[in-house]
């Protein structure tokens, strides 16, 4: 597949390490499009789109964050979410203007111990490109277990 | 549709070409000339256009602040631009706000000179200087919070005032190709002007701590610059709350050096929060401080006390803390420094409270 300069251009950033250690594709030799792909496939497969799961991210950040830090219960007995913010921005990989705090949010399932990690650009990411980052990534979000520690005992209309 | 495709090929193939060929002579070809650039409406500088602005004034010995390099990533090289810097670019507009905008301020990096320009920057800028170190001890704190102490060879030592920062020079290592430059408050004595100390705190895959903490050891040279920032004690003699929460304590450990070294008797609060007793550090050096200024007392407020463990001290968060302690505080200051999250929530307290804006401190750059 012939890329254009521009698709050129945003692999070889998203590859570099300019603006998060270890850069957003981490060891994933695929080319960014196919992870995107695959993760919306997969996400497809269980039942879920992408702004589902950048949303439920959000919703659970609005609802760490006032507790600077500390946890707080996000589903009674089964999840829980703290939320840190550091100084400085971060910006979108993508060429657009696009600035994020730098925060960090992990949810907890209190059943199983399973925790997912993932930074407000993470959301923008998810919402806007369909991009969890490449497997290897410091915040490399898998879809599955995204929807397994996210969505677990939620009815189809609170999705 | 073969030939479709063919001519496609070449117009994209010449305009990549002519694209690297402009590139190319911006930089090679391109001489702007003499330029000169007028600092304050005083100085002078005489350069060579056709650089970003940030570089040429640190080729001056100019240092302003930048945390990314100059790759218009970070939004921190913020200047006042008065004249002759031509258009707002779209990559700096994410960083400024429409009252930035209107103000005429740009981002340094992003500005290049190419003819005369008149630009304002604080005047304590002029006093930033470039420092070679030494790291002589990195000391512990907490299971993610280490005191990093830094012997100053060349200069061989720094003239700050308690509560500033400076910008510490991140190398390349294994998994970063970029240098950086982070801001860290100084965390020292100020009459001990041969060494500074940072109080840093691990922050999950972050460039510059990842390399404090998993490569930087004892021996190691090390760049800064600085001092940089406003954030001060007052000179009134006002009673002081200050709010801290993790590395946050730096800026008030030198602040506390500095009260010792006036004998400064101001009353002071200092509430420092930790999400659990493992976040709680320095309970020595803060013990020495109350022992030797009357005013000061050190409230450690811990969020999520574990059960079993017999903590007496105050709980929950620390603007909680201080609005079970106090019911009015229109004749306090505020001194705040930790994450832009625990800065906003104090200020509601602070301003709930009755303490005037105004008499709230905190590094506004975040
Ligand atoms: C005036 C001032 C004073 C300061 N003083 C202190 C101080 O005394 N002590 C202190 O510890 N700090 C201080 N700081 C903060 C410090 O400057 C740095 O911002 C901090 O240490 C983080 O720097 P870093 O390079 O490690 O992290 P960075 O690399 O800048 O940022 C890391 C962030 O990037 C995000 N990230 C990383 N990888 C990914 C990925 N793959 N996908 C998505 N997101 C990702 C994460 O959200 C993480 O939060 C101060 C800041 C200022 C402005
Ligand atoms: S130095 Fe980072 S934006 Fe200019
Ligand atoms: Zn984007």
């Amino acid at each position: 597949m012939k890329q254009s300069p521009q698709e050129k251009n945003l692999e070889a950033m998203l590859r570099s390490t300019k603006l998060v250690v270890g850069g957003f594709m981490g060891t994933d030799a695929r080319h960014p499009f196919e992870v995107v792909e695959q993760d919306t496939a997969e996400l497809e497969r269980l039942g879920l789109r992408r702004e589902q799961v950048a949303r439920r991210m959000q919703e659970l950040t609005e609802r760490a964050k006032p507790r600077l830090g500390n946890w707080v219960e996000a589903q009674a007995g089964k999840l829980r979410v703290k939320s840190e913010d550091f100084k400085g921005v971060l910006t979108c990989p993508w060429p657009h203007p696009g600035v994020f705090e730098k925060r960090i949010t992990t949810a907890e399932r209190l059943d199983t111990g399973q925790k997912l990690s993932w930074t407000d650009l993470n959301i923008h990411m998810i919402e806007s490109h369909g991009f969890f980052e490449g497997r290897g990534a410091f915040f490399r979000i898998e879809p599955g277990e995204a929807v397994q520690i996210l969505f677990e005992g939620l009815t189809l209309s609170q999705k | 549709m073969a030939a479709f495709i063919v001519t496609i090929l070449i117009i994209s193939s010449i305009s990549a070409a002519l694209a690297a060929l402009l590139v190319l002579c911006e930089k090679y070809v391109v001489n702007y000339g003499p330029c000169k650039i007028t600092v304050n409406g005083e100085k002078e500088l005489n350069i060579q256009g056709g650089k970003p602005l940030l570089t040429v004034l640190r080729d001056e010995k100019i240092f302003i602040p930048s945390a990314c390099g100059g790759r218009g990533t970070c939004g921190v090289c913020k200047v006042k631009v008065l004249d002759g810097a031509g258009p707002v670019l779209a990559t700096e507009t994410p960083f400024l706000t429409k009252e930035e905008q209107a103000d005429n301020v740009r981002l340094s990096c992003q500005v290049k000179v190419r003819n005369d320009i008149a630009i304002e920057i604080p005047d304590e800028l002029f006093n930033v200087r470039q420092y070679e170190s030494v790291c002589a001890g990195i000391e512990e704190l907490t299971y993610d919070m280490k005191r990093f102490s830094f012997e100053l060879k060349n200069p061989p030592s720094i003239k700050f005032v308690a509560g500033q920062y400076v910008q510490l020079f991140c190398p390349k290592y294994k998994g970063s190709n970029e240098e950086v430059y982070r801001a860290y408050s100084i965390a020292s004595d100020p009459n001990a002007n041969n060494r500074v100390d940072l109080i840093i705190r691990r922050v999950p895959n972050g460039i510059c701590t990842t390399w404090c903490f998993d490569h930087l050891k004892e021996g190691d040279p090390v760049k800064m610059n600085g001092p940089y920032g406003d954030f001060r004690l007052s000179q009134s003699d006002a009673p002081m709350i200050f709010i801290a929460g993790g590395s946050g304590m730096a800026p008030f450990v030198s602040i506390l050096h500095y009260m010792q070294n006036t004998h400064n008797n101001r009353k002071v609060k200092y509430f420092f929060g930790g999400n659990t007793p493992k976040d709680l550090c320095l309970d020595s050096q803060m013990k020495e401080f109350e022992e030797s200024l009357e005013g000061f007392e050190f409230v450690p407020v811990v969020a999520n006390p574990p059960e079993g463990e017999n903590w007496t001290g105050e709980t929950g968060l620390v603007t909680e803390a201080v609005q079970r302690q106090f019911k009015d505080l229109s004749g306090h200051e505020g001194y705040l420094c930790g994450s832009p999250g625990m800065i906003d929530a104090s200020i509601k307290v602070f301003t709930a409270l009755g303490m005037p804006e105004e008499k709230i401190y905190y590094d506004k750059f975040a």
